[in-house]
């Protein structure tokens, strides 16, 4: 039970979180879904970075360019020195998300709280319902190396081809194909149900326990290793029906695990299951 | 549409955004404790399985009017407070006006705005739901029982 995570300067307590409140090198960052969290109560200092809002083009299909990062930075008082820690609801989804949207632009010196909001709270820990306001910064973005943590769908295609391991995150149903999520989910729909050809099942949530805390390293080789068949070895892409949930994936196979060549496939099912001569399969799959 | 879901949805189409937030919140911590016997029937019949989180809803004819009941973690304020809003908003009403409710509801009232579009998809699935039951409930009774 001991083994350490292979990145474990990647993973935060609650409680150094709580010790550096007040560390101006530190900006601790709250990415919910429910976009309510962050006004009913949220970590001293802590700043709201909204995947939707802020990250999100409103556009494009994409992220925001690296002009409005770098003035999301700047208006959120993070330097490209300082350390962010990202913390969130539904065992850290969206927190994941944000650190790897961060990643996208180079930034270092990345965190996750471990058992993110929920954690906090259960622990009877600060909240505060005051906004912070933080000197402005210059943010100066680094630029990442978006190839080696994004894949698009070509990328997919090519990989699926070639054999490479693909871990579908979504729910069980989801990925035989017996729920398609159309209905009153029009922005998340998909014409068809099912999963990219070779792609095993590996919800989410199995990375996480009850108390929303990443599992043990023998915990998730258990998982990904024994029961999905991935080597550390591996070139993985994950993917699920918008990328959020993927990211968690994406940070436990990279951080936790050590592997080196992890994507993120964030156009996901809502790109996959409407893409033309895109094949698809059904049933839980090999 | 019923006038107290009409009052609700004026309310908060004349606010701003963080007003808007702040109401919902309010609707969030206002929602009635289930009473203890429909607490003891939350069941899948009763989720409302468009929602990601954990959400019942429970809908009674009492004499010719709807009585609504619902439950939604504090996890989830959002749609805590979507399913407080339309319980106060459609309590006591008649059913043909619980089926007059426009669809989008959501949008009148200026969520959409606040939200983003990806986030409301939940909340549209609970106002179905309850026309839905509201429509099975009232035709039952209409049968003679």
């Amino acid at each position: 039970m001991g083994e350490a995570y292979a990145h474990p300067e990647a993973l935060v307590s609650t409680q150094w979180v709580q010790d550096h409140l007040d560390d101006p090198k530190v900006r601790i960052v709250e990415s919910d879904e429910d976009l309510l969290l962050y006004d009913l109560g949220h970590v001293p200092g802590a700043v709201r970075i909204d995947w939707q809002g802020d990250l999100q083009d409103q556009v494009v299909r994409d992220y925001i360019n690296a002009d409005r990062f770098a003035e999301l930075c700047s208006k959120s008082g993070i330097s490209s020195d300082t350390t962010v820690v990202f913390y969130g609801d539904k065992s850290n989804w969206w927190a994941c998300y944000a650190f790897w949207a961060f990643t996208l632009f180079g930034h270092k010196n990345l965190k996750i709280m471990n058992g993110g909001r929920k954690l906090w709270i259960d622990e009877s820990r600060p909240l505060t319902r005051e906004t912070p306001a933080y000197p402005r910064t210059d943010y100066k973005v680094a630029g990442g190396d978006e190839a080696a943590i994004r894949a698009f769908r070509d990328d997919v295609l090519a990989h699926m081809k070639a054999g490479g391991k693909l871990i579908d995150v979504r729910s069980p149903k989801e990925f035989t194909g017996e729920m398609q999520h159309m209905e009153d989910y029009p922005q998340e729909g998909a014409l068809r149900a099912g999963h990219i050809p070779g792609a095993k099942s590996v919800p989410w949530s199995r990375a996480v326990d009850d108390e929303g805390k990443f599992k043990s390293v023998p915990e998730l080789k258990t998982i990904f290793e024994k029961e999905a068949g991935l080597k550390p070895a591996d070139d993985v892409v994950a993917y699920c029906r918008i990328g959020e949930r993927s990211s968690l994936t994406w940070f436990v196979l990279t951080y936790l695990l050590g592997y080196p060549r992890v994507r993120n496939y964030d156009g996901s099912w809502t790109e996959w299951g409407n893409l033309v001569r895109a094949p698809i399969e059904r049933g839980p799959g090999a | 549409m019923p006038a107290a879901l009409d009052a609700i949805i004026d309310e908060l189409r004349e606010s701003d955004r963080q007003e808007r937030i702040d109401l919902l919140i309010d609707f969030a911590k206002n929602l009635p404790p289930l009473p203890p016997e429909l607490e003891a029937r939350k069941d899948a019949e009763h989720r409302v399985e468009e929602c990601q989180s954990p959400v019942y809803l429970f809908v009674e004819m009492i004499g010719d009017r709807v009585a609504l009941y619902g439950d939604a973690p504090a996890e989830a304020p959002t749609v805590r407070g979507f399913v407080s809003l339309l319980l106060e908003g459609l309590n006591g009403a008649a059913p043909e006006d619980v089926l007059k409710v426009p669809g989008d509801l959501v949008d009148r009232c200026g969520l959409t705005e606040v939200l983003g579009m990806l986030r409301v998809r939940g909340l549209a699935g609970v106002l179905r739901r309850i026309k839905r039951d509201v429509a099975r409930v009232a035709m039952l009774q209409h049968a003679g029982h």
